[in-house]
């Protein structure tokens, strides 16, 4: 059995670092510092068992026909990356038989709850729903 | 009304190309002391599925000097882009066809420079809106008479069959009604033209004048309906649409396997043929990879063995009549399916070349058969496995485990399976786990409880293990490669308290409760939430491929595939220890050619100077070694293929994912 390979880490840590550093300088924030309300994400959540689950799984899961939207695979596709990348990708892909139905607030609504079943701690205001504040949040890691 | 009525038809049958042609004979007649053009004419290169491409042009030496020849991004076709193509395309005569966009239009591309040669696009309205599998699907077939009639063949969303020119993009007229054939008539069951379960994805298999069609559903988590469309399948003219055979993968009164269903069949459906399927042409015979039957994880209304599912059945390519088949779950409850096609593998056996088909499956078996008789290769043994306890449920008491090769992958969840990169993440890791029943490979789901168990942790799930892009296989060394994924997830299933949605007693839960009911705290675990402090709760590699030389029925290597992800490099609990390549979970094939073993990542992750993209890699065909890596700027969403056109080989794969949009990549040396 082949050994694994060891990594050099330092240049990737000062990589991610570096984009939560430009989300603060900017006067951004971070998804683990709380950017969405409890009761958002119900409400997403809510949503999502209608309008999402069949295809995502009723916990995002995923399944054969798509992706999970929790764990491991998701920070594979958002990490670092602005909540607006994961709200404008719902608002005009989703749901595959009803694409660009859902509008900004509904959009955001099931990012909160994405955001709430990955373990982001809830904070005491909504997501914003406007794509332009969306940008200033950075998904990190959360722990 | 006729189909044909309800839509528009719309080929682009463009001057471009004649013009395109034009320059690619001259390069040809150029360069005649070059390697000869090598197509590639089949979804995995050809109908034996081995992913294999006779071609050594890119090797270990010079990897990482590949180039991007030329980029084919399909976010036009179809009103919005398409984020996760799944396409392996043909390459014919120096012309590249693949199904592309959220339509799942068709599209010919000159191979070597990426134009656009011609579409064809379908409008289906409704009957697309409401089908079971969107989007592009995996591709397209190809048939030729020899003489100068050639066709590229594709599934709709809306389930019809289509027969296009290659040279144009126009519907062959004497093709089923002018070119397409309604895949929802003929099917021995009523089927709705708009709101019955079922359409394909997985390209047709074209064997000799024949085209084999199967089925699939929508995702049978908490199917609406437990007496859903039976997915049967077909074989069809290629000449002329007309239907040939019909193989009833639920068997009909009187047919044999029927006696496998102790309630009969009538409150059942599903078993659809979805995966690829492959042909021996000399053996002229089909192999039919069938999924479970309606429930993927509640089987109250199909107790029973219940044949075919789970069962790989050899049919006459001409009749469709059975020659053997072997289920290789009974009764299945984990939704293991078979996803991907059968493997046609010429393997030595005791001194003697057999002709083998080799399985790859969800739950990390690899299966191999005598192809000509069914017989397997190393014993299958029926083992007892544990029985469930969810009220009206049935459960087989055993199923079939194969002696050899070993498992590629996990299967099933023990406390020693658990994150332990240090000793506190392991204790949390037990202290989650402890909310959930653990066994071995087919412990099935159980019900959700608030003063009992969340469910049953599950390892593989129903994404796999290895899933629907399938491995690769070297003829020359009779080593197949495959890819598989360890994640936990959860068998879990719950009251049915809305029949509207579902007429099952119990659905699927995943380790959630019935809505509304009162969750009593555990600590700092929530149900079905299953990672610690962020990290994954079982111990990498989380993506793996796997080397297993099928002259001895053992492994010639295992290697973690894919780069650790940002969070698990950065992760503060980690900070100081030295963790090795963990891999990542996706879904995944690679590809071998007569040089190398070349698979794209899963998932994006910070790359060399800070970029966001994944990367596409190549390793030793021995033993596995690392032996180059090229950028991708988004991670592989369709298995990888090889051709060479003009003196050059090519590798082409589809990426895409988050916020990516679909794209095809095609990677060649630089020209000297």
């Amino acid at each position: 059995m082949n050994v694994m390979k060891s990594f050099v880490a330092a240049p990737l840590v000062l990589a991610v670092m570096g984009l939560a550093f430009a989300a603060a300088a900017q006067g951004g924030r971070v998804a683990t510092a709380g950017v969405y309300s409890k009761a958002q994400a119900d409400r997403g959540m809510t949503l999502f068992a209608d309008a999402c689950a069949r295809c995502h799984g009723s916990s995002m899961e995923g399944l054969d026909v798509a992706p999970p939207l929790t764990g491991p695979r998701f920070l594979g596709n958002y990490l670092g990356q602005p909540a607006a990348a994961l709200a404008s990708r719902i608002r005009t892909s989703m749901p595959l038989d009803m694409p660009g139905s859902l509008g900004q607030q509904a959009s955001a609504d099931l990012t909160a709850a994405i955001l709430a079943a990955n373990g982001y701690p809830a904070g005491d205001a909504e997501l914003p729903s406007g794509s332009s504040a969306q940008q200033a949040i950075t998904i990190d890691a959360v722990k | 009304m006729s189909a044909l009525s309800r839509r528009s038809l719309l080929s682009l049958p463009l001057f471009a190309y004649l013009w395109a042609k034009a320059p690619f004979a001259k390069a040809q007649g150029a360069a005649s002391a070059a390697p000869a053009n090598t197509d590639w004419t089949s979804y995995a290169g050809d109908i034996h599925c081995l992913r294999y491409a006779p071609l050594d042009q890119i090797t270990a030496q010079n990897f990482n000097d590949l180039e991007i020849a030329w980029r084919f991004k399909p976010d036009n076709f179809g009103v919005r882009p398409e984020f996760n193509l799944e396409a392996t395309p043909l390459v014919v005569g120096g012309v590249l066809y693949t199904t592309v966009g959220t339509r799942r239009d068709v599209a010919a591309l000159d191979a070597a420079s990426g134009e656009l040669l011609w579409m064809h696009r379908m409008d289906e309205g409704e009957r697309a809106v409401k089908a079971p599998r969107k989007l592009s699907g995996h591709g397209v077939s190809y048939w030729s008479d020899g003489k100068g009639d050639d066709r590229i063949l594709y599934v709709t969303v809306g389930y019809q069959l289509v027969a296009l020119n290659t040279k144009t993009g126009e519907p062959i007229k004497s093709f089923g009604t002018d070119g397409v054939v309604d895949l929802k008539l003929n099917d021995d069951q009523e089927i709705g033209p708009l709101n019955d379960d079922i359409g394909l994805h997985s390209t047709p298999l074209v064997c000799k004048d024949v085209v084999v069609i199967g089925a699939a559903h929508t995702v049978g988590t908490s199917p609406k309906h437990h007496a859903n469309v039976k997915g049967y399948a077909r074989g069809f003219d290629t000449r002329t649409g007309k239907r040939l055979w019909i193989f009833h993968t639920i068997p009909q009164k009187g047919e044999f396997g029927y006696d496998t269903w102790l309630d009969g069949v009538d409150q059942v459906g599903n078993a659809g043929v979805w995966a690829q399927i492959s042909a021996d042409p000399e053996l002229e015979m089909v192999y039919l990879p069938v999924e479970l039957p309606t429930g993927d994880y509640n089987g109250e209304y199909r107790r029973g063995a219940g044949l075919f599912g789970e069962s790989i059945v050899a049919v006459d390519l001409h009749t469709g009549v059975r020659k053997w088949h072997y289920q290789l779950v009974h009764h299945g409850l984990s939704d293991f399916d078979i996803p991907c096609a059968p493997m046609l593998v010429d393997i030595p056996v005791n001194g003697k070349m057999v002709k083998a088909l080799a399985q790859p499956t969800k739950q990390n078996f690899l299966y191999v058969f005598d192809r000509t008789n069914g017989k397997p290769i190393w014993p299958i043994v029926e083992k007892p496995v544990p029985k469930g306890d969810v009220p009206g449920e049935w459960y087989s008491p055993t199923q079939p485990f194969p002696s050899k090769p070993p498992a590629y992958d996990q299967q099933g969840v023990s406390e020693k399976d658990l994150i332990d990169f240090t000793p506190e993440l392991h204790a949390e890791a037990l202290e989650l786990a402890k909310n959930y029943r653990m066994g071995p490979l087919f412990t099935p789901p159980s019900v959700w409880s608030d003063t009992g168990t969340w469910g049953t942790l599950v390892c593989p799930n129903a994404t796999g293990g290895a899933n629907w892009p399938g491995g690769a296989f070297d003829p020359d060394s009779h080593i197949l490669y495959i890819y598989s994924k360890t994640e936990a997830d959860i068998g879990g299933t719950i009251p049915n308290a809305n029949k509207e949605k579902s007429d099952f007693d119990y659905v699927y839960s995943r380790g959630t409760p019935p809505p509304g009911t009162k969750v009593t705290p555990r600590g700092k675990f929530k149900p079905g939430q299953l990672t610690v402090d962020g990290l994954p709760l079982l111990r990498p590699p989380w993506g793996r491929i796997t080397a297993i030389d099928l002259s001895k029925g053992e492994f010639a290597w295992q290697i973690a595939h894919g780069e650790t992800p940002d969070e698990v490099k950065n992760h503060p609990a980690l900070k100081g220890l030295t963790i090795p390549r963990t891999g990542r979970p996706g879904v995944l094939s690679p590809l071998v050619t007569r040089s190398l073993v070349i698979c794209g990542e899963a998932g994006f992750a910070t790359q060399a100077g800070g970029k966001r993209g994944a990367l596409l890699r190549a390793y030793d065909k021995a033993t596995g070694a690392d032996r180059g890596a090229v950028y991708m700027p988004a991670p592989q969403t369709g298995s990888p293929m090889s051709y060479m056109v003009g003196g050059q080989q090519y590798l082409v794969v589809a990426i895409g994912g988050g916020n990516y949009s679909a794209e095809l990549l095609a990677f060649r040396l630089p020209k000297a």
